[in-house]
């Protein structure tokens, strides 16, 4: 019997703010697809990246094909035939796809029209049809992560490792994601697939390992297991869906926010948002399906006034805001929960409570003559902590100190009770552990029973399935229509995230 | 006298494409060389303590390269290895600097009666280029460091573009995960290109005393580090734009140089500050900068 | 509490290292590092005037620092601070002249007060304003502002500003009737450094408990966050450039009317700089500013008692030196104290989780 492509042994690894690997051991198999199933901060990407070099661990030993080696650097991980393809593409967006894929495989002078015909023949021979003259960054998603497979490609790659390589694809793309990884296996290398989607595991993985908060909890072959076992495995605990009434006709309530023909049209390109029409009334959830980068940002960001439509209105209960300013906005009672907090909700190295006046600013309430009411702030702060169930010692903490999930609570806490009509999430649920991302479905179902208007844009279609009254699938800047939650099956939906409308009769849109 | 000052322009430019070159290469990598100032300084110094003392302008330049090397060197472990703010490390080592070569011109020299005097690099004429009217007297002669600069020129295009140095060096600046995914150390490309840039920008410092000057003073810099550092960032991190800026801020240069003779009633204070000036009109109109996405943020793997 | 006291240790520590590296540099001239600072501090602790000193020297720093300091923390980099205070000192300087002995000594002090706050705040506000409206480079246009303000001021003093005996590049001297009061008989210390302890405070208040002062530290460190929380970035970068050029400005007061009584070429030229680096020494903390100052004050006297011991010929210029690398030290010690707190955090991990 031959030794097996790469055997980890005992590793633990450990960062200033958690452990993320905890005496983990894995053996991947010559020819074999491996998936690394669990939730989002159960370790699996940690581990896979102590392979490659990019974590050095602190205990525990590597073996590729038997032999115990030393792997420091990407480098090291390289020269023993492994790749990695990071979750977020580590592509160079202003350089080309052939620029991307020799970047440290070449020395000296690069004649770089040789490269392109060269790198052209290697795509071809895999059925990868992607212009090499252009800039990484004009492309599409599907596109830049074939660049990325090309690299692995490009320097021999017998160990393939995937970071949830499905996350930004469509799923007819990843379908055909799938089939590479089939055949790339066929030819008797090795594949590692990170994620916590279910339904590809069943398809693709030969084994499946499961992780829960950095360590393995089972290990099962494909055959002796199904899907509702993995669920358990992955979740550890039951948890209690946030109940939906599904009888309740939610478009009865008054309608509070109305978008009348609203495009984003830039002075070049195509637009971003194309003749937006909708309405979304008190006590609904209104979801918005689609693989992300599709116009559900600016969207957003047309609601919160971050940008202005080219053309047509945004209603508030009636009244045109089309041209308020963000501050007038946040005073008309519209909370919103941004897909990056980090970029756009929070200040890391402030305090909790100083984050929480992040959008009070301009609310009397928290100002004495142009002096900061900090014992009021202060107390309110820690009620939050303590209604959100936050981690937390008190208000005085550094909001970068807490764990994501923590932060969320935070951040989502603070726009409900500011969003008195209207709330607005972004992938609210994006990287959270299973635990944050429960409270915060529970929280958006509150919010919807109290009367209020919620926009939640989701990537994920359960999420969407779960939460959502009724669902707008984007498409390339467009509704590709508006559905009532069940009247469209998965397969369904899925076409229409891809931009194509389904056979038969399209469903007249609400 | 338009020869003249155009002789001028492109002998004052030297230092500051050489400063500039130096500095797309670093910032290239995401790192701003924030010390630059502090840096032509050392050089200015070292090139005349060098001479001065083996009498030999070679060894000045090496000298002058070598303290150039060692700020870069310590501006390098600060923000690379510690992680530190650029512009933070950058002022400290600037005053350091300055504190550096006071403080040893006095303990090397004491104070001397008469202003200390070395000789300058001679200005070598092309043969055969230097013979062609108007161009031949204004390209063609200059001194040796002026040459270097030329030569640096159609280098640096070809390796920042050409050649695979270059491309990690890019891609540095603009994504460090696609770099250290490749398989390079991020924080070791960044740390040699501020050192080799610490190098050149020593070489320019050393021009002002041993290229042209012939002596030193603490205020022989006078903030051109920093008109190089700014010729950078307005010719879009690109060698050719560090050229086009060069030659502008040389002839501004040269002509407030030709003017600080005069005195009067006519501002002549208004054409010294022009380079300054200059620097701010273009900085705040000049839109569309291609800015290195990563200019100026630390890289740390495990964060 | 407890992180706070830790990283005025780590501060403590990092200056005295930096002041023995100092010393020990002082052996290149021959001398005995040891006796060379005990006399020099006896010289100083036994003389009265020469302990005011250190007050003088540090009211211009106070204010020079707090004019980076302000900006600082909200991540802005106000490198013009010299250029602010030469143009506080060129309106300090005008009016003096032009008011002395018209109005009471308290009226003019209160308008040379508000002018030269208002003057560097004029500069400072164009910072940011070209950064508000154009997006430009706040470092690059604030470090070449001041090349432009010390080129004007040279042509101030050849021309218009220039003395009745048109001899010098320099003012004449104001009347003593435009004098700040002195406050310490003895020596030369003068209301200036009260004003500046006072504004110092102010400031402290000001950043931490009042709306503006939110805003200003809000928009620095996450201007994405604090756009959506409805502040308009563009207004604080105006705002608090302009502040942060007023406070370089008042240091024009304390100079022309508490120090040097005039205006001449190269004007206190390094305290721009200087106002910087005690900036970071303070870590931004305006309380801090007050006692960084001092200390650059004392080692500026250390500097020139230094260089007048007699028979030892050691140079002023010993100060930057000093200063420089007291500097590095200190920048040095955040890394340190970041490393080590990362270590335990990790090691306590450990134990915890294995």
């Amino acid at each position: 019997m031959t030794a097996p492509a790469v055997e980890l042994q005992h590793i633990t690894k450990c960062f200033a703010k958690v452990v993320a690997n905890k005496d983990v051991s894995l053996t991947v198999n010559n020819g074999e697809v491996v998936a690394l199933l669990g939730e989002n901060g159960a370790g699996k990407s940690t581990i896979m990246k102590i392979l490659y070099g990019l974590y050095g661990l602190d205990e525990g030993k590597i073996f590729v094909r038997g032999e115990e080696v030393q792997i420091k650097t990407p480098a090291d991980a390289m020269a023993k035939g492994i790749a990695m393809i990071q979750q977020h593409f580590s592509l160079v967006p202003t350089h080309t796809a052939a620029e991307n894929i020799i970047l440290g495989n070449v020395r000296g002078y690069i004649p770089i029209k040789n490269y392109e015909q060269k790198l052209k023949k290697i795509a071809l021979e895999h059925g990868f049809d992607v212009p090499m003259d252009r800039p990484v960054g004009e492309l599409a998603v599907g596109q830049q992560q074939k660049i990325e497979i090309l690299k692995a490609l490009y320097i021999n790659t017998s160990i393939l490792i995937m970071d949830e390589p499905t996350a930004v694809l469509t799923p007819q793309e990843s379908e055909s994601l799938m089939q590479f990884i089939k055949e790339f296996a066929a030819k008797g290398n090795s594949v590692v697939f990170i994620t916590h989607k279910m339904k590809e595991v069943m398809e693709v993985a030969d084994r499946i390992v499961v992780m829960r908060n950095g360590v393995v909890v089972a290990e099962k072959r494909r055959q002796e297991t199904t899907e509702q076992e993995l669920a358990r495995l992955m979740i550890g605990q039951e948890l209690t869906p946030a109940v939906r009434d599904a009888s309740r006709d939610t478009t009865a309530g008054e309608g509070v926010l109305q978008f009348e023909n609203v495009s984003l049209q830039p002075k070049k390109g195509t637009a971003l948002l194309n003749d937006i029409d909708f309405t979304i009334h008190a006590g609904e959830i209104f979801g918005i399906a689609g693989v992300s980068g599709n116009g559900q940002d600016e969207l957003c960001d047309i609601i919160s006034g971050v940008r202005q439509p080219t053309s047509g209105r945004v209603l508030l209960a009636g009244k045109d805001i089309s041209k308020e300013s963000i501050r007038a906005r946040n005073a008309f009672g519209i909370g919103y929960v941004p897909v990056d907090r980090y970029r756009d909700a929070m200040i890391k190295d402030m305090n909790l409570a100083e984050n929480i006046l992040l959008k009070g600013v301009f609310d009397k309430k928290w100002f004495n003559r142009g002096f900061i009411r900090h014992k009021k702030l202060n107390a309110y702060t820690n009620e939050l902590i303590e209604r959100h169930r936050v981690k937390a010692n008190d208000y005085n903490d550094l909001a970068g100190s807490l764990s994501g999930g923590n932060q969320q609570k935070i951040v989502l806490g603070r726009e409900v009770d500011i969003g008195s009509r209207l709330l607005v999430f972004n992938q609210p649920t994006r990287g959270l552990d299973m635990g944050a991302v429960d409270r915060i479905h529970h929280v958006i179902m509150e919010e919807k029973d109290n009367g209020k208007a919620v926009l939640l844009v989701s990537t994920e279609l359960s999420e969407i399935f779960e939460m959502c009254d009724r669902i707008a699938v984007m498409h390339n800047g467009r509704f590709m229509g508006i559905y009532r939650n069940g009247e469209l099956t998965t397969e369904q939906i899925g076409l229409l995230m891809a931009g194509i409308h389904f056979d038969g009769e399209e469903a007249a849109a609400l | 006298m338009v020869v003249n000052i155009l002789t001028r322009a492109i002998m004052m430019s030297t230092p500051l494409l050489l400063g500039a070159l130096a500095e797309v290469y670093a910032e290239r990598t995401g790192m701003m060389v924030c010390a630059i100032e502090g840096i032509f300084l050392m050089g200015a110094w070292g090139g005349f303590v060098g001479t001065y003392l083996s009498g030999s302008m070679l060894l000045g330049i090496v000298l002058a390269v070598v303290l150039g090397g060692l700020m870069a060197l310590l501006y390098a472990f600060v923000t690379v290895t510690l992680g530190q703010q650029q512009v933070v490390t950058g002022t400290a080592l600037n005053i350091l600097a300055v504190g550096i070569c006071a403080y040893f011109q006095r303990v090397l020299f004491g104070v001397p009666t008469t202003p200390l005097q070395i000789d300058t690099l001679p200005k070598l004429a092309i043969p055969l280029l230097s013979k062609i009217p108007f161009v031949g007297e204004i390209f063609f002669h200059q001194n040796i460091l002026t040459y270097l600069a030329y030569i640096l020129i159609p280098v640096s295009i070809f390796v920042l573009y050409k050649t695979s140095l270059g491309l990690t060096l890019r891609s540095t600046g603009e994504n460090p995960v696609a770099v250290d995914v490749a398989g390079i150390n991020v924080n070791r490309v960044r740390f040699l290109t501020v050192l080799v840039a610490g190098g050149i920008s020593g070489l320019a410092g050393a021009f002002y005393t041993v290229g042209y000057l012939g002596m030193f003073t603490s205020n022989v810099i006078g903030g051109r580090g920093w008109i190089a550092f700014a010729i950078c960032f307005l010719g879009n991190w690109s060698p050719k734009g560090a050229v086009l800026g060069t030659l502008a801020f040389g002839l501004a240069d040269a002509i407030s140089v030709y003017f600080r003779i005069g005195t009067g009633a006519f501002p002549t204070e208004l054409i010294i500050a022009l380079p300054y000036i200059l620097t701010i009109l273009l900085t705040i109109f000049r839109s569309n900068f291609k800015v290195p996405a990563q200019l100026g943020i630390p890289y740390s793997k495990e964060s | 509490m407890k992180t706070r006291a830790n990283v005025l240790l780590y501060n403590v520590i990092a200056v005295i290292v930096g002041l023995a590296i100092s010393m020990a540099l002082l052996a290149f001239m021959h001398v005995n590092p040891f006796e060379v600072c005990g006399k020099a501090l006896s010289k100083i602790i036994t003389d009265k005037y020469n302990l005011g000193e250190i007050l003088v020297k540090a009211t211009p720093l106070i204010f020079t620092s707090l004019a980076f300091a302000f900006t600082y923390k909200a991540n802005l980099f106000n490198i013009g601070a010299q250029g602010q205070f030469l143009m506080g000192s060129i309106v300090a300087v005008a009016i003096s002249l032009a008011l002395q002995g018209k109005v009471p000594t308290f009226v003019l002090l209160l308008i040379v007060l508000v002018a030269s706050f208002a003057a560097g705040g004029a500069v400072g506000g164009l910072i940011g304003a070209a950064k508000a409206k154009f997006k430009a480079n706040e470092f690059l246009v604030s470090m070449m502002s001041t090349y432009v303000i010390s080129n004007f001021m040279d042509y101030l003093l050849r021309t218009s500003l220039q003395e009745t005996k048109a001899e010098y590049m320099q003012t004449d001297a104001i009347a003593s009737s435009a004098y700040l009061p002195n406050i310490l008989p003895g020596t030369r210390v003068h209301l200036g450094f009260v004003l500046a302890v006072v504004v110092a405070i102010l400031v402290s208040v000001l950043l931490n408990h009042t709306q503006l002062g939110y805003q200003i530290r809000a928009v620095g460190r996450n201007p994405n966050a604090a756009n959506l929380g409805g502040i308009n970035a563009g207004l604080i970068y105006i705002i608090s450039f302009a502040i942060a050029g007023g406070l370089a400005g008042l240091a024009g007061l304390t100079e022309i009317n508490g120090v040097q009584h005039m205006l001449l070429r190269e004007f206190n030229a390094s305290i721009g700089s200087y106002g910087i680096g005690i900036a970071i020494l303070a870590n931004g903390n305006p309380i801090g500013c007050i006692f960084a100052s001092l200390l650059f004050g004392f080692l500026n006297i250390m500097g020139t008692t230094m260089g007048r011991l007699p028979g030892m010929n050691i140079p002023a210029s010993i100060i930057e030196l000093i200063e420089g690398i007291v500097m590095i030290c200190v920048i040095a010690s955040y890394a340190l104290r970041y490393f080590v707190d990362n270590r335990n955090k990790k090691k306590q991990m450990r134990k915890a989780g294995v």
